[in-house]
């Protein structure tokens, strides 16, 4: 029986929102304050499975038409990318980089290429978990 | 509304240009001075000014919180007394709200307020079922929710 629920779908579609922005605030605390792209990975994917519970399958990817699959594929790429292009700078195998730039709105900011690799490691655990849940889920 | 607060912002916005200085200041200033303009020329605006739908949100918010702490002092009575003599009741509400937000926002406000808590919308979502601990009368009951919460509501989505 399909029952009506109307209280949790509206609820849904304020929380997601607030969900997705502690997501992105937790992977950008990451270098400073705890947090990272592993836990911010990890929030992005319960705000999409709270979609995922309130409404189907279907619906959720039609919203979200991402392949989860290569976006694993992109998030190891570029995990390995940054490890990868120290060596091009004679340097051992995932030395980082960092400097200070000034950026319009943020004033100076110091930019880290671990937070490149960090990317990688969010785009991988979003990718790989929505994997799991949606092949599970789907009876196709 | 929506497009009332959006014409105060670009008022706003064309105010701080104007004076070519772009702090917040300038801005609060000029979000005034586009609400007196807003208010001057409400007659050409075919839905209501939205400053009075902004009152209409603050009277609900300020609503919720005496009944909340009205019914949290009523369950605490129910609560401390030596024998429990309650007459707990599934009731249906019917309702007028339309939108999926109002209807969920009556919803909330009745099960955040202590004693009742909405069990099941029906899928016409014209009923709401509430279950209440302890009723005498169901009209009562229901009048009171339809009096308060309900009016608040519509109060605040009217056009």
């Amino acid at each position: 029986m399909k029952t009506n629920d109307v209280i949790l779908q509206t609820t849904t579609k304020v929380v997601f929102f607030i969900i997705f922005l502690f997501s992105i605030h937790i992977f950008f605390a990451g270098h400073y304050t705890p947090g990272g792209g592993f836990v911010g990975g990890l929030l992005t994917t319960g705000a999409i499975v709270l979609l995922l519970l309130a409404f189907d399958l279907k619906t959720v990817q039609k919203a979200l038409p991402f392949n989860f699959t290569i976006m694993t594929a992109i998030g190891l790429l570029l995990a390995l990318g940054t490890a990868a292009g120290a060596i091009f700078f004679n340097v051992p195998f995932f030395t980082h980089a960092f400097d200070d730039f000034t950026l319009p709105l943020f004033g100076v900011t110091s930019l880290h290429t671990a937070m490149v690799f960090d990317a990688g490691v969010f785009l991988v655990v979003v990718g790989s978990a929505i994997t799991i849940i949606q092949s599970i889920g789907g009876d196709s | 509304m929506a497009f009332q607060i959006l014409l105060n912002f670009f008022i706003a916005v064309i105010w701080m240009f104007m004076n070519s200085s772009l702090t917040a200041t300038t801005f609060i200033i000029g979000y005034l001075i586009g609400l007196i303009l807003i208010i001057m020329t409400r007659r050409f605006f075919n839905s209501r000014l939205y400053v009075w739908r902004l009152w209409s949100a603050i009277k609900l918010t300020l609503l919720f919180f005496k009944e909340l702490a009205l019914s949290n002092i009523s369950v605490l009575m129910l609560v401390i007394r030596p024998k429990l003599k309650l007459q707990p009741m599934i009731f249906a509400l019917p309702t007028e709200l339309e939108h999926d937000w109002e209807i969920t926002l009556l919803s909330s406000l009745i099960t955040l307020t202590p004693g009742t808590i909405v069990l099941h919308v029906s899928d016409d979502q014209r009923t709401l079922y509430i279950h209440a601990i302890d009723v005498d009368d169901v009209d009562e009951a229901i009048d009171s929710i339809k009096n308060s919460f309900e009016k608040a509501i519509m109060e605040v989505s009217r056009a």
